[in-house]
């Protein structure tokens, strides 16, 4: 049942990246696909019921996924003896920055509109 | 080969799952300790990432399925999402502006080269958008993949510790700013921190990358 959730999980994937292919849809297919299940969900066209385990085993280990990818980085020893320290210093800045700025900035306006709908009510 | 090479990534995978575990820190995050610990034992065995990418190949299979199971706490928390769309959507799109904006400027003042500059602007976003996005203005594809692994996991091991070292504690907008500075990777720290954090991070996750690919276009043109 289990192996059958993750295996229903890759068919819509799959599906995902031939609806993306072939309609150029500019976003990734793995985007579109979760958006394409969150609207099967709330429709009710397929049950929590059928995906609900595989999702959460996948969800668990997601960064598992993406270790033998970032394992790639290796190739890239001569750029990081040249420039590495900039790199770094690039990344994590912009990194902060963008950070700091989303959180504080949807934390400061939710408190805001929080605020404003209690005073209407 | 190949069957030795799933092994040894799934066995330290594992390992560092138990690390974390027993030392909760920022650097026992798995994703990056993992990732330090196989090219530090792909280096000392003289074993090429060439030579390691059909394992690669097929332990990534699962990752567009995984990542469209992300639908599922997105499910779970959609009425907070839809309850707070506004202040999510503003604070996403001037937060990836920013993190553009900062990652070209920050490359430019160490005089790194054009190619470099525009690979920065698209670091934060997951990979197949970022390498597009990247060809688009003219960064390199190959490098591309590697900021957006360097930001993913800079956001992993740093993304919670910064948000309360910056006394937010909120989990919408934790969620929301691991998302869309650190993607697929961050997400994946994100869905273990709380479901409302996967959920939200995932659905930023999704929204940095379309608004990247539409605004960046003529939004580098502006700042370089």
């Amino acid at each position: 049942m289990f192996v059958g959730q993750i295996f229903l999980l890759t068919l819509l994937y799959q599906l995902s990246v031939v609806i993306v292919t072939f309609l150029h849809i500019p976003i990734p297919a793995s985007v579109f696909g979760m958006i394409v299940l969150l609207v099967l969900l709330s429709k009710g066209l397929i049950h929590m019921h059928y995906v609900e385990k595989g999702a959460a085993f996948l969800n668990k280990h997601l960064a598992f996924f993406f270790i033998p990818i970032a394992v790639g980085l290796m190739a890239y020893g001569g750029l990081i003896k040249t420039d590495g320290l900039a790199l770094i210093v690039m990344i994590a800045g912009s990194s902060i920055i963008g950070l700091f700025v989303t959180a504080a900035l949807t934390d400061r306006l939710s408190k805001k509109v929080k605020g404003q709908r209690r005073e209407h009510s | 080969m190949t069957f030795i090479y799933i092994v040894l990534t799934i066995a330290v995978y594992l390992s560092s799952r138990m690390l974390a575990r027993r030392f909760p820190s920022p650097f026992t995050t798995p994703v990056f300790t993992s990732t330090a610990v196989l090219i530090v034992l792909l280096l000392l065995a003289d074993v090429s990432y060439e030579q390691y990418t059909p394992a690669k190949d097929m332990m990534t299979f699962l990752l567009g399925p995984a990542t469209v199971a992300l639908a599922v706490p997105l499910y779970h928390n959609r009425d907070v999402l839809r309850d707070r769309l506004i202040p999510a959507a503003a604070g996403l799109i001037v937060g990836t502006l920013s993190t553009i904006a900062s990652a070209v400027w920050i490359a430019s003042a160490f005089g790194l080269s054009d190619t470099i500059q525009a690979t920065s602007a698209v670091k934060a976003v997951t990979t197949p958008v970022a390498i597009e996005a990247a060809v688009i203005i003219g960064g390199d594809p190959a490098l591309a993949a590697a900021f957006v692994m360097v930001a993913g996991i800079f956001g992993a091991v740093f993304g919670p510790f910064l948000l309360t070292a910056m006394n937010i504690t909120d989990p919408f907008s934790r969620g929301l700013g691991i998302g869309t500075v650190s993607h697929g990777i961050g997400t994946s720290q994100a869905v273990l921190e709380g479901p409302v954090q996967g959920a939200v991070s995932s659905a930023a996750m999704g929204f940095a990358a379309i608004v990247t690919s539409f605004v960046l276009p003529w939004f580098f043109p502006l700042i370089q």
